[in-house]
């Protein structure tokens, strides 16, 4: 569904992303696994045409063009970044009607929306007040319904627990855990390498930039890998 | 009417839509502080397509917005690259360099103005206000406002959404800036004579008051804020020369307690909800 081939990115002179491959396949959870700094952020917002890249990524089997990110919830590609990006000022009720900007079909957009506060339903309660008064743990609630309701085919989720509470982080991953049951496609970058693995089917391990790890999720798990990727094994 | 309160009344109305003019700007986060420049264009050519031309006068307003508005377009490109202070400067430089424009331009009579425009009655200047008015109203009622809104809130994060936050903010100043069009040929209409100095620096920040002091996140904002800024110099009248002085003071009082202005968006939420999704 996803691939990547030989992506990347430069801050100035700084080689932040060198080089990486990857592929997502449909219906997977794959998680980007690394410590902070590794340039996971960096190469998801060149994925998603926030930043300009070397190398190229491919979407549903069509080259995706760089510096087009509003062209890609409509291509289906939708990303929660990382601090949530919601829209502060407006309600809980006018970011949802946002999520779902790139529908037309109006009246189904109502039901999801519907949906989605049953789903969610701190986000009813909240519904009328702006979203920059919820807490973290709702305003990533929010952010998530917000990126479903655009129903999005691979939705990107940038490092979702970050600055919540243990219990908020928990609530995160079974969301994330019951997107699989969808049968969504779903890229998870995280630094909380033993909570991603628990939901991913495959993870990549980055470090300082490079892919220095890859596999099945469980084997991960195990390996010696992220040990070295977040502590700084022998190189 | 008396004269006087006509004349008052008329005021209103064209400082009401100076007043939306930046509104609909500023709705998407863009601060304009040359928005007089967009009136004088809309004055002078309302005024030479009915003197010159004989142009109806309400058609000649049309084509002034039309206008104005192709040149607040224009101006919104280069303005994409600018957020802030910087692009508030750099408006104020366009506004600067049309009044210096229209200071040179001989056929529209350079420094000793333009006349020939015969009066017009205070009633047709508020169709024309009370109509775009309504129609600001109504565009606050609509998914576009919503996507100015989101734009103001988190161009990124609007971005992501999927907005096409360049089509959003250009539209906005191109129908801002109509709207300044309409008003500057009210605004020749109403005073019978204009020239390059009524469409100043000063001219501008009035527009941007309007709406600081009346209220930034709804339409009716810029009314209340025209309407204040009109009379409040009248009514303070009998504080003589000190009468500039208390009007300053207030001003700061209102911005001290009210920084989105007298009256904002949550006092008219309960007329504006959208019907909740579910049943």
């Amino acid at each position: 569904m996803l691939e990547v081939k030989g992506l990347s990115v430069h801050y100035g002179p700084i080689h932040a992303v060198k080089g990486i491959d990857l592929r997502i396949d449909r219906g997977e959870i794959v998680a980007l696994l690394g410590a902070n700094g590794a340039g996971k952020t960096t190469a998801l917002k060149a994925i998603v045409g926030l930043l300009p890249y070397a190398g190229e990524v491919w979407y549903e089997s069509r080259r995706l063009p760089q510096g087009a990110a509003e062209k890609m919830a409509r291509r289906g590609l939708v990303l929660v970044p990382e601090g949530r990006g919601i829209l502060s000022r407006m309600s809980v009720e006018e970011n949802l009607w946002m999520g779902a900007y790139v529908r037309r079909d109006r009246s189904a957009v109502v039901r999801d929306i519907a949906g989605m506060i049953e789903r969610f339903p701190i986000l009813r309660e909240r519904r009328n007040a702006p979203a920059g008064l919820l807490s973290g743990g709702e305003q990533q609630m929010l952010a998530i319904a917000r990126a479903l309701l655009a129903r999005p085919r691979l939705l990107v989720l940038d490092e979702p627990s970050l600055g919540l509470a243990p219990l908020m982080v928990e609530r995160v991953f079974e969301i994330v855990s019951d997107l699989r049951r969808t049968g969504l496609t779903v890229l998870l970058v995280e630094q909380k390498a033993r909570q991603a693995l628990s939901v991913a089917d495959r993870a990549y391990v980055i470090e300082l930039g490079r892919v220095s790890a890859a596999g099945p999720a469980a084997e991960l798990a195990h390996g010696s890998a992220l040990a070295d990727a977040f502590l700084g094994g022998e190189r | 009417m008396s004269t006087y309160a006509a004349g008052l009344s008329a005021d209103i109305g064209i400082a009401l839509l100076g007043g939306l003019s930046v509104y609909v700007i500023l709705a998407t986060g863009q601060l304009s502080l040359g928005n007089a420049a967009f009136m004088a264009v809309g004055a002078y050519l309302a005024s030479a397509l009915t003197v010159y031309a004989g142009l109806p006068l309400t058609a000649a307003l049309m084509l002034a917005g039309l206008a104005s508005g192709f040149l607040g377009v224009l101006v919104g490109f280069p303005a994409l690259r600018l957020r802030g202070i910087y692009l508030a400067m750099a408006t104020l430089g366009f506004g600067e360099m049309t009044r210096s424009f229209f200071l040179d331009f001989a056929p529209a009579g350079g420094a000793g103005g333009f006349r020939g425009m015969g009066p017009v009655s205070t009633a047709y200047i508020w169709a024309w206000s009370a109509s775009l008015l309504v129609g600001v109203v109504l565009l606050e009622r609509s998914r576009l406002w919503l996507e100015f809104r989101a734009v103001n809130d988190d161009e990124r994060a609007a971005d992501l959404i999927g907005l096409n936050t360049t089509a959003i903010k250009v539209g906005a100043f191109g129908l801002g800036a109509a709207i300044a069009g309409v008003a500057g040929g009210l605004f020749a209409y109403h005073q019978l004579y204009i020239e390059p100095g009524m469409f100043g620096f000063d001219r501008s920040i009035e527009m941007v008051l309007y709406v600081v002091l009346g209220g930034s996140t709804v339409a009716v904002g810029p009314l209340l804020g025209a309407t204040l800024l009109v009379l409040l110099p009248e009514f303070l009248r009998f504080l003589a020369d000190w009468r500039l002085a208390a009007f300053g003071a207030l001003l700061i009082l209102v911005l001290l307690f009210r920084r989105q202005g007298i009256i904002d968006r949550g006092m008219f939420r309960g007329l504006s909800r959208r019907k909740w999704a579910t049943p």
